[in-house]
């Protein structure tokens, strides 16, 4: 162990005897310009940060003011959900329908075609052809 | 002496000399034990400060400026099943007051103040439009408290208008409402909720945990003097989540004409009640569930709590002859007998020691099940009965729905009344029967009918369709199993043999006809036990249960009438209740017609017709059926 550290020892002196150098005078300091320095980096942190606040103010200001629109705006929408199924109370219409005159109406019918229309595929000519009736005037039936 | 003063003149200099520097440093030694000592009382505060009251000072900072809002939860609302609004919330106005405003006070310092508001002014100004009594509004106003109502969920523009007086010590709060837009439509099953939004009636009340959401809370930094909030202060939200929306199976119009039918019933037959169950028959989906007298949840207040109840579900009833399309289901279902069976016809039977006749006995020697059915005879449904024995009736009839809750998701649904066979005596079996010594809710009676028109499958009735989330999106409920109960060709023997109970000469049932539409079903007509004996009162229950259109039936309407007084049978009661809402119920649900029984007017006609041909007035012309007459 002591034969490996002799040699790092003489190293070590060599290279401090290699690094001495000549020095000169000081370098002169600006304190003023230090000083100057400083209260500018200050008062740039303080006005970026007043006027980070201000902003965070002025947009909180906004948010709530957004918030209010938005709250307003969910009550009139409830209220006006609110309002059309009421509207839309059969009783209320039935009422109103009585109102202007109306009857209940009777049984209800359903209306079949017995011949298709040109847009279910009809035509207008037989294979024989003769010309078939009028598709577009289909036999209504209430037989059913 | 003369030593003395040399050594005085020796000796003065000297201690000038070292007394001005022992009094500086005895200075800078007092100056710094006083700063020492100042130093050290505020460091000793600065401990008391910082560690020993320091959690307590910390805790009072954050109670000046931190704000903690309640953000509520939006209750769900609940839709037809088309997504009609059945109920909904809005947002009301709360007014309060601070009764501090209206007393003198001290300051801190012990000055007087003056009130800031006149109480008996405020009371004038606000009882008009609040509505209330000023004399009620002033003593509220003159109350030793902090904090009082003087209305509350008031619609949001009186609201707006009471702030805009500017009354002192008068506020405003946004509240949630509940409102039911729809007025008394569904009140008994949608139920209502207290002015606190919980849920106390209905689905109001059963679904209450679904339909609340979660509230939220809203965390902020705020001066101690109000304001808006510190911006570069912390903030925390915690977002409410609104409640779930609850779909039901009901259809609007169904459910108004259901009501609207029940309600004429009342009045008509001077009833003390009526319900109504309308199904689908493929899904066993409550379309309809009406009772009258109803209620308008939005002034409980001034109703009558008994009209609360959702008697279609809560209520049972003995379902008389409605009971024995059950009973002739269970005979055919094993084998005993068929739509066609013709046996001997009996006057009467003699069951548990007991004699059962027909109010109308059969004219003929032979009947066949279709003849029984039609002329709803206690007889021929008895013998049957006497065939399947105890165990087996019981057995279908549990099989049927009897004797236990639908599972239909209502609260407080009734079981039923339907004893054990260990537990019958000898008159039980003919009785259950024929629908008496049994108690049925309209549910279980209108499910039981679905089965049977459901080709003999029964399904779990529902009524709530399913729930819609935040995302939109429709999470059914979970479909519930099916069971068979009958095989289809016996249910389809009963459903030919209910339609002749309504279209057949001797049936029951002719005022239930729909036009256009082809109807089976059967009336009930039953004595109500007397609650305070044993044997049964002078009132009755009259019923009509039925489905159409018989071959591919899609509606099943079951009608109870309670008590009517004017008449009583099933099939003068209950019947034309049942064509109205059947009417109603196939053309809301844009059911085609099948071409359909003969008309109201039709079997009216060949009633009056058959009744003059008795009396010996005209001939009956060959096609033309008889009257039908009203039978139990």
């Amino acid at each position: 162990m002591s034969a490996l550290t002799a040699p790092r020892k003489r190293v070590l002196t060599e290279r401090r005897q290699h690094h001495l150098e000549v020095v000169g005078e000081p370098q002169k300091r600006h304190t003023l310009l230090f000083a100057l320095m400083i209260i500018a980096v200050l008062g740039g942190a303080v006005f970026g940060t007043v006027t980070l606040n201000a902003l965070a103010a002025a947009h909180a200001v906004q948010a709530r003011a957004l918030d209010t629109q938005v709250g307003e705006a969910e009550r009139v929408y409830a209220q006006l959900v609110a309002d059309v199924a009421a509207l839309e109370d059969p009783a209320r219409i039935r009422a109103a329908a009585l109102d202007l005159g109306l009857v209940p109406g009777g049984p209800g019918r359903h209306v079949h075609l017995d011949r298709n229309l040109p847009a279910d595929g009809a035509v207008t000519e037989l294979d024989n052809g003769r010309r078939a009736a009028d598709p577009l005037k289909p036999v209504l039936s209430v037989e059913r | 002496m003369t030593g003395q003063p040399r050594r005085l003149r020796l000796l003065v200099p000297t201690r000038v000399r070292r007394s001005a520097r022992e009094v500086g440093t005895r200075r800078i030694r007092w100056l710094l034990l006083v700063y020492g000592l100042v130093f050290l009382v505020m460091f000793g505060q600065l401990i008391m400060v910082q560690v020993v009251q320091g959690p307590e000072y910390a805790d009072r900072s954050v109670r000046q400026r931190a704000r903690i809002v309640d953000l509520p939860a939006t209750r769900g609302r609940i839709y037809d099943r088309d997504g009609d609004v059945l109920a909904t919330s809005v947002q009301a106005a709360t007014v309060y007051a601070d009764p501090r405003a209206y007393r003198p006070s001290q300051t801190p310092d012990g000055d007087h103040l003056p009130a800031a508001g006149d109480s008996r002014a405020t009371a004038e100004a606000l009882a008009p439009l609040l509505g209330v009594e000023a004399g009620d509004l002033r003593e509220r106003l003159e109350r030793d408290a902090h904090f009082v109502y003087l209305g509350r969920q008031l619609d949001w523009e009186l609201g707006e208008q009471i702030r805009e007086l500017g009354l002192p010590g008068v506020g405003i709060l946004g509240e949630p409402r509940r409102v039911y837009p729809a007025g008394g439509l569904a009140a008994q099953i949608v139920g209502f909720t207290g002015i606190d939004g919980e849920g106390l009636q209905g689905l109001e009340a059963q679904f209450d945990a679904v339909l609340q959401g979660r509230p939220g809370m809203l965390a902020f930094e705020q001066a101690a003097t109000g304001g808006l909030g510190i911006a570069s202060g912390t903030r925390e939200l915690e977002p409410s989540e609104p409640g779930t929306d609850v779909v039901l199976t009901l259809d609007r119009d169904i459910q108004f004409a259901a009501q609207q039918a029940a309600a004429d019933a009342v009045a008509v037959n001077e009833a003390a009640s009526a319900s109504v169950v309308v199904l689908d028959v493929t899904t066993f989906e409550v379309l309809g569930m009406a009772t009258a007298p109803s209620f308008d949840p939005s002034q409980r207040g001034q109703s009558d709590p008994g009209t609360w109840r959702n008697r279609a579900v809560t209520d049972v009833f003995e379902p008389g002859s409605t009971q024995k399309a059950l009973t002739v289901a269970a005979a055919i279902e094993e084998g005993l007998v068929s739509a066609d069976t013709i046996t001997d016809s009996r006057a009467s039977i003699e069951a548990g020691g007991k004699t059962f006749r027909d109010q109308h006995p059969f004219p003929g020697d032979r009947w066949t099940t279709g003849d029984i059915v039609e002329r709803s005879s206690n007889v021929g449904t008895i013998e049957m009965a006497k065939q399947l024995g105890d165990d087996r009736l019981y057995h279908y009839l549990r099989e049927f729905g009897y004797g236990a809750p639908t599972g239909v998701g209502f609260p407080g649904e009734s079981s039923g009344l339907l004893m054990k066979p260990s537990d019958w005596w000898g008159t039980s079996l003919p009785t259950i029967s024929i629908g008496q010594g049994v108690a049925v809710t309209l549910m279980q009676l209108a499910s039981s009918y679905a089965t049977l028109a459901n080709d003999g499958v029964a399904i779990t009735p529902r009524i709530v369709r399913g729930t819609v989330g935040e995302d939109g999106r429709l999470t059914p409920t979970a479909s519930t199993g099916e069971r068979r109960v009958v095989s289809s060709d016996t249910a389809a023997q009963v459903r030919s043999m209910l339609e002749r109970a309504i279209t057949g000469e001797h049936g029951t049932g002719s005022r239930a006809v729909v036009s256009g539409y082809s109807v089976a079903g059967k009336t009930g007509t039953a004595r109500k036990p007397n609650p305070d004996t044993r044997g049964y009162s002078g009132e009755y229950v009259a019923t009509f249960v039925g489905f159409a259109p018989v071959e591919s039936p899609e509606i099943v309407v079951a009608v109870m009438v309670d008590e009517p007084q004017a008449d009583f049978y099933g099939g003068t009661v209950a019947a034309p209740v049942f064509s109205e809402v059947m009417g109603a119920a196939l053309s809301a649900r844009r059911v085609v017609p099948d071409g359909g029984s003969r008309g109201l007017d039709e079997a009216m006609d060949a009633a009056r017709l058959a009744g003059a041909e008795a009396a010996g007035m005209v001939d009956r012309p060959p096609g033309v059926r008889g009257p039908a007459e009203p039978r139990r």
